[in-house]
């Protein structure tokens, strides 16, 4: 990538060959720009580009909306607006191949600011991770919210050119097709035949029909073609920027900037612990300051002195980021796995386990407790007991441990009743709120975080208010967005 | 039978075994096809030596290279991991993963919850039926869905099965491909917190269900027998909590209570109050439109270890590799005939390297047969492997 980077703008920009540039809403980000920009413009494009991932990956997880629902997207370009991200928004609502200035210039900073933050993103495996997960929501929000004649327009642009298959073959694995894929009318659609790793998406979900290897996928599926290349691509151009690293580096302005951006948001990974918390007092934390999910797998070890790989590794990081020492962790561990094995079992199978998590073995890589996106998304099976038990319990069981710690009528209700809608993070909240009889309403997203702001409550850092007053309302409408300037809000 | 012999016998009786009955030149062809276009040498091989000493990145170039290794080191197991860029080695850390066979791990354990004759590591006939399913509905699935030939079926060599997929294209899946391919096998979800684990919604049944419940009901009556799935009130009780319907349930417990403990009687019985509780609440019937089904796949459907078969290079048990703690051999057997198994039919070292073993001659037969289904595999992989490579060379030349 060629980015010149100047302190003042020469900007003569045609606009001819902006429309020959970007002709489309929706792009694929093949090519890199070219122009020179402003250090600031820089700063600025980076930035907001940042807000506008946060707002995805904050709708999914804060706030519990499903993924590409409608509620989903409305947040999304809702919070688009309400940041003074006009173009943004516009961009994502209603994708389009009109060609004004305004357009243009909405792709033009789109295009600029994604290759940005390829390079701010492009330094770790988890920054990568986070990032191509975040582009590819809002590539696939994009898709969904086209128009028909955009995407048609869409395809003959990226040269997407596939056959349907013949009306006699499709008559006959009809009722196959009729089984296997979720759209209704399925008479009056196209299918075309694509190799099965084209559309992992849908075989993941089962929801498309194979044979021999192919995929039969509707005109509609397509979408899942395009983000299995786009996230191909854009893997291995993270993977060629972060060896490029180097030459962009030496403009130490640069630097600072790109290294500070997600962490700017991100904040703490808790793999360094802040405290030391000796383990004669994790009986006492689990109830007072564990999320669920920690005292879950706490209690559970106490009882069966014994988890399975998974429960350990979330409870062992977690452990470790509060500040459990590794020697504590290891007599801890061993303590109730001898109850049911010799200790000999134990150091050979088990302590390497514990050593690795604080990067003593393998790849001596510093592990970073999960967070709870992660712990949310994990796989969970027979003989586990890890995950998020909001997620991951069924209503009665996760119901009768609540009555169980006994907590109030209505406190169990909140908690259940966001549990129930998916709201797992939220439930998680209500949660904290009835151990710690608060109305803090917190957002959570990482048990470590749950753990420290707990803390603050019992050191005494944080007042907690005596709940039942009116609640605080949590958001204010701003409802007339076009009222508002982009520029003075930046 | 395994009581006469124990584990301080093998470090004399190994380097017999890899001699004289394991097949090396097969293996060795197995694996360098296996890892082709690179050569075998860039294939990590791992030993776990007496006393749980684990050697990993070792690599051979040859079968004389491994029939040295394997004396020099006699390992009492033997792991097949990934095919790298280079030869494999403990140093180097740039060392990149280009390939590994698409893997699945099936293990009895996993059955603990839903088994009633066995537990933890034993195994038994009656419970042998789980891992019969499982092979079925996996190759079929395998075969059909995703049109793969070349299918290993192998035995863990005490409570469980492996599958080896060595098409060209599942070896060279990515991991989002092989946790797709995972997932898609994957029915039953959830941990112990989670009574229900299967949930099938209420529209259409994808095909590759409808094909796994027709394997299923194949066996489930007899299963239902072996197993005693609804007996005692406790196993009841497991049953019950997976009807979410509350009406429904407490109609089905009432009867089934009353009923003599025989399960396949009280399955029936189940099926009819479900029947005409569904014909009478009509629409609200729709929730629970797949329950049979979603019960049956919780008792019957295979459960893979999906991190197996996710990650892109976990270690296997090799084929013939032999189980340090059962002395049986991981022998290669059809999908067709994984019914007709016996488990102490499954030649184990110690009767096949003692002439006098009661079961000698029988072990050494199935021994056979075992090399010979492993040699068929293997022919057919070479064939396309060969004919893969002609077309490559085809379309490269129309260029
Ligand atoms: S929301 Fe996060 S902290 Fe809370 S229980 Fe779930 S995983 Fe744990």
């Amino acid at each position: 990538m060629d980015l010149n980077i100047r302190r003042k703008s020469t900007k003569v920009q045609l606009s001819g060959s902006l429309v020959e540039t970007y002709p489309h809403d929706l792009q694929m980000y093949k090519i890199p720009p070219t122009e020179n920009i402003t250090l600031q413009e820089f700063e600025t494009l980076a930035l907001e580009r940042v807000t506008l991932l946060r707002c995805l990956a904050t709708a999914t997880t804060l706030k519990g909306l499903r993924m590409y629902s409608e509620e989903w997207t409305e947040y999304v370009i809702g919070e688009l607006k309400t940041q003074g991200l006009k173009y943004y928004a516009k961009l994502c609502e209603k994708t389009s191949c009109a060609t004004t200035e305004a357009d243009l210039q909405a792709r033009r900073k789109d295009h600029i600011a994604h290759f940005i933050l390829r390079l701010a993103y492009c330094r770790t495996e988890e920054l990568r991770r986070w990032f191509i997960a975040r582009e590819l929501e809002l590539f696939k929000m994009r898709f969904a919210t086209m128009r028909s004649d955009a995407v048609e327009t869409f395809f003959k642009i990226n040269n997407l050119c596939y056959t349907n298959i013949s009306d006699d073959e499709k008559s006959e694995i009809m009722h196959h097709l009729r089984e296997s894929t979720p759209h209704s009318n399925i008479d009056n659609m196209k299918f075309y035949k694509v190799k099965f790793y084209e559309v992992l998406d849908l075989v993941k979900m089962r929801k498309v029909y194979l044979s021999g290897g192919y995929a039969y996928i509707a005109h509609k599926d397509f979408i899942s073609v395009l983000s299995a290349q786009y996230r191909t691509q854009l893997k291995q151009s993270l993977a060629v920027a972060s060896h490029h690293l180097g030459e962009i580096e030496q403009d130490e302005r640069l630097v600072s900037l790109l290294k500070g951006l997600h962490q700017s948001y991100s904040g703490d990974d808790y793999s360094n612990a802040k405290a030391m918390i000796p383990i004669e007092s994790l009986d006492s934390l689990s109830v007072k300051s564990f999320p669920l999910c920690m005292r879950q797998l706490h209690e559970q070890l106490r009882l069966a002195h014994h988890l399975k790989h998974g429960g350990r590794l979330q409870y062992g990081l977690f452990l470790k980021g509060i500040g459990v020492t590794l020697e504590d962790s290891l007599k801890f561990w061993r303590d109730e796995f001898t109850k049911i094995m010799e200790l000999d079992k134990f150091e050979k199978q088990y302590a390497y386990n514990v050593r690795y998590n604080y990067g003593k073995e393998g790849s001596k890589k510093n592990y970073s407790p999960f967070s709870c996106l992660k712990i949310i998304n994990n796989t969970v099976g027979p003989g586990d007991c890890h995950g998020c038990p909001y997620k991951h319990c069924d209503v009665s069981i996760l119901k009768n441990r609540l009555q169980g710690y006994g907590f109030e009528y209505q406190a169990i209700n909140e908690i259940m009743d966001m549990t129930k809608k998916g709201h797992f993070q939220i439930a998680c909240s209500k949660y904290f709120d009835a151990v710690h009889h608060s109305d803090m309403g917190l957002g959570i997203n990482h048990p470590n975080q749950y753990f420290e702001e707990s803390q603050k409550i019992a050191k005494g850092d944080i007042k907690v208010e005596i709940k039942k007053e009116a609640k605080p309302s949590v958001k204010k409408e701003i409802n007339d967005f076009d009222a508002m300037d982009f520029e003075e809000i930046m | 039978m395994v009581g006469l012999y124990d584990e301080s016998m093998l470090p004399e009786m190994l380097p017999i075994y890899y001699t004289r009955l394991f097949p090396q030149s097969i293996f060795c062809r197995w694996l360098s096809c296996g890892s082709s276009p690179q050569p075998l040498s860039n294939r990590e091989l791992s030993f776990t030596l007496a006393d749980d000493v684990y050697l990993r990145y070792l690599s051979i170039c040859n079968q004389k290279e491994l029939q040295l290794l394997l004396q020099k080191k006699c390992p009492h197991k033997l792991d097949i991991g990934a095919v790298y860029n280079t030869k494999p080695s403990i140093g180097r850390h740039d060392a990149v993963v280009l390939s590994r066979e698409l893997v699945f791990d099936i293990d009895l354990t996993d059955y603990d919850e839903v088994r009633t004759c066995c537990q933890e590591a034993k195994v038994c006939e009656k419970c042998w039926k789980f891992m019969v399913i499982a092979c079925e509905i996996i190759d079929k699935t395998l075969k059909e869905d995703f049109g793969f030939q070349s299918i290993l079926w192998v035995f863990s060599g005490r409570r469980g099965i492996h599958c080896w997929v060595s098409d060209y294209e599942a070896r060279t899946l990515d991991s989002p491909g092989r946790g797709a391919v995972a997932d898609y096998l994957c029915l039953i979800m959830g941990g112990d917190n989670q009574n229900k684990k299967v949930h099938l919604g209420s529209d259409n049944l994808h095909t590759s269900i409808r094909r796994a419940l027709a394997v299923i009901d194949k066996y489930f009556d007899q299963l239902l027998e072996d197993q005693e799935f609804l007996s005692s009130a406790e196993r009841l009780d497991k049953m019950l909590k997976m009807i979410p319907d509350e009406a429904l349930r407490s109609q089905v417990q009432k009867t089934l209570e009353s009923m003599p403990e025989n399960s396949l009687l009280r399955w029936k019985m189940f099926l009819s109050v479900y029947e005409s509780y569904c014909r009478e609440s009509g629409n609200n019937a729709r929730k629970i439109r797949y329950l049979v089904e979603e019960i049956k796949i919780q008792f019957c459907y295979p459960r893979l270890d999906v991190n197996v078969t996710k990650g892109f290079n976990h270690l296997l048990k090799s084929p013939f590799s032999i189980h340090p703690k059962t002395g049986k051999v991981s022998v290669v057997f059809k999908p067709g005939n994984a019914k007709n198994m016996k488990l102490d039919e499954i030649p184990s070292i110690y009767s096949l390297l003692d002439d006098s073993a009661p079961d000698n001659a029988q072990h050494e037969a199935n021994m056979r047969v075992a090399v010979k289904n492993f040699q068929e595999v293997v022919f057919s992989l070479e064939k396309a492997e060969a004919m893969r490579r002609r077309n490559d060379a085809n379309m490269s030349l129309d260029f």
